[in-house]
């Protein structure tokens, strides 16, 4: 499959290439564009009432204050965006390994993960983006932190470390469809998993702190990054090593994906 | 009668369908369990911080359980008709059920009730005895519990007729995703399933009194959760719920009579 090995700026370039054609066709459906952005930022809406409903009431949910609670939701919809903008295909796999298709991505001369996943750029994604920015922004006034370069570096390094988690779940869960038929609620089910992160894992627990941690790592999601940037006078171990086991999920999971993918015999007509 | 046998023909085709896939049920059930722990732990979290046992005339124990079987029902009545109807849309298989002998509506509506039942079995019950026996004797056992099943069968009805409205819609945009998520985000809310009504502002509640959203997850869990319920109180509620299954099916149908001209099939 993998004939030679190539350049990370050969991967770059074609990949702007591909995504420029997904782009360019789903613009063609302006109607259903605009829907689906509007379904976004209602999704977004609904979901930012939901945590006020729950949450403006009390000054603190288990030593976490309501401004804390909202950088950490808003921190989880950052770190998601990653998963939504460049992951997106992997809702499809089901369908291309079932129908047979998948067989088409099998014979390109470039490493077979990417190129079946730069197939689909979510522009939507960027509208979470936005409101998850908007919500880190937020909270970060009324806690008043300070503002200057290596906080805002942390935050860019321990966003990207958080996005890796998600990607790896999201992809491994995918790649069950290679074992299992309609694995479709495996998928549906790691998505639910975000809801979990926007919470202190505090609120858990030790046996679920322990299953959050290190079994679906959902607690690195928000809770561990952003530990960081809250309460730089505590930080556990395991945050300041995040990026490390985030890159870790992530390795496995796409091992696995391609491990599925190679298994891969074509069951279609 | 014979129209039924063609019906039940349907639901049991169904069936067979949901059993054959037991690596999803297993996970829907697993997947279920772990959703109602990160409920617990939340709000058990909520309530301590508040530091009373009673947070808008609601106790611990009475969320939980509106809560846990608010998800257990929304798992069994969430049918995903939206995506079905957009699928069918988009890739012109609507032409072939509409030749159907039988209404598009009924179609749709009795080959996802296989799995009405096989999700009412699996999830629903055990769920329902799970909690009932938790909690010991918070839900009382009498009358209420036939008031609730009459609540839950409208409640299925108005929540269908509202995602056939919405698919529907789907003819006219040939968007799926973008719609379903909009319904879903705002049927989850304002109809009680993620929070329950007693939370939200007051005006905010008032608004809500006036949608039908209320009568898919709210209606039918206050009759249950509600001692010694007053039969005025229920028969208010449940005509209520009533008024809308009609109206609501009504609005489905007539729609549906107006949109379906619009349809336009790419052959292949």
């Amino acid at each position: 499959m993998n004939t030679k090995k190539r350049g990370l700026s050969f991967y770059i370039k074609i990949y702007f290439k591909i995504i420029a054609q997904d782009i360019k066709s789903r613009m063609s459906y302006r109607a259903d564009f605009i829907i689906s952005t509007l379904g976004m930022i209602a999704t977004n809406i609904v979901g930012f009432v939901a945590f006020w409903l729950m949450f403006s009431k009390f000054p603190s949910i288990n030593g976490w204050g309501y401004y804390e609670m909202l950088f950490l939701y808003g921190f989880s919809l950052v770190a998601i965006t990653p998963t939504q903008c460049l992951l997106d295909n992997n809702w499809n796999l089901r369908r291309y390994v079932y129908d047979g298709d998948f067989v088409k991505y099998c014979f390109r001369p470039i490493n077979l993960f990417f190129y079946y996943e730069s197939e689909v750029f979510d522009v939507k994604g960027f509208g979470q983006l936005f409101f998850g920015l908007g919500t880190i922004c937020y909270a970060w006034y009324h806690l008043a932190l300070p503002v200057n370069f290596v906080m805002i570096l942390k935050l860019i390094v321990f966003l990207l470390s958080a996005s890796l988690f998600m990607m790896a779940m999201q992809t491994a869960a995918a790649a069950t469809c290679f074992w299992i038929e309609n694995s479709f609620y495996i998928l549906d089910l790691s998505l639910k998993l975000k809801d979990y992160a926007k919470y202190p894992i505090t609120i858990y627990n030790p046996l679920f702190k322990f299953i959050f941690t290190f079994l679906l790592p959902v607690a690195f999601i928000a809770y561990y990054p952003s530990l960081v940037i809250l309460r730089p006078d505590e930080v556990p171990l395991l945050s300041w090593l995040s990026p490390v086991i985030g890159g870790l999920f992530f390795y496995l999971s796409y091992k696995m994906w391609m491990r599925g993918a190679s298994r891969y015999d074509g069951s279609g007509s | 009668m014979n129209r039924f046998k063609k019906y039940f023909a349907l639901t049991r085709a169904g069936i067979i369908e949901c059993v054959n896939y037991r690596m999803a049920l297993v996970v829907m059930v697993f997947g279920n369990l772990l959703y109602l722990t990160l409920i617990y732990f939340v709000w058990k979290a909520i309530f301590a911080s508040s530091g009373s046992d009673v947070v808008n005339g609601m106790t611990f124990e009475t969320t939980m359980i509106y809560l846990v079987l608010a998800t257990a029902l929304f798992n069994f009545m969430e049918m995903y008709i939206v995506w079905e109807m957009g699928r069918d849309i988009q890739s012109g298989k609507i032409a072939l059920n509409l030749l159907k002998p039988m209404k598009y509506k009924d179609y749709l509506f009795w080959s996802v009730s296989g799995s009405f039942v096989v999700n009412f079995v699996f999830t629903f019950i055990p769920t329902f005895l799970i909690v009932m026996l938790v909690t010991k004797g918070t839900i009382a056992i009498g009358i209420n519990l036939i008031y609730f099943v009459i609540a839950v069968v409208l409640a299925v009805i108005i929540n269908y007729e509202i995602d056939f409205i919405i698919g529907t819609v789907c003819l006219y945009t040939e968007s799926i995703w973008g719609i379903n998520v909009m319904k879903q985000a705002v049927v989850t809310l304002l109809s009680g399933a993620t929070i329950p009504l007693a939370f939200f502002p007051e005006k905010l509640r008032t608004v809500i009194e006036y949608l039908p959203f209320r009568a898919i997850y709210d209606t039918p869990l206050t009759i249950l959760l509600s001692r010694n319920p007053d039969a005025g109180m229920v028969a208010e509620k449940l005509l209520i719920s009533l008024a809308w299954a009609v109206v609501m099916s009504l609005i489905s149908h007539l729609f549906w009579h107006i949109s379906i001209r619009q349809v336009t099939v790419n052959g292949g």
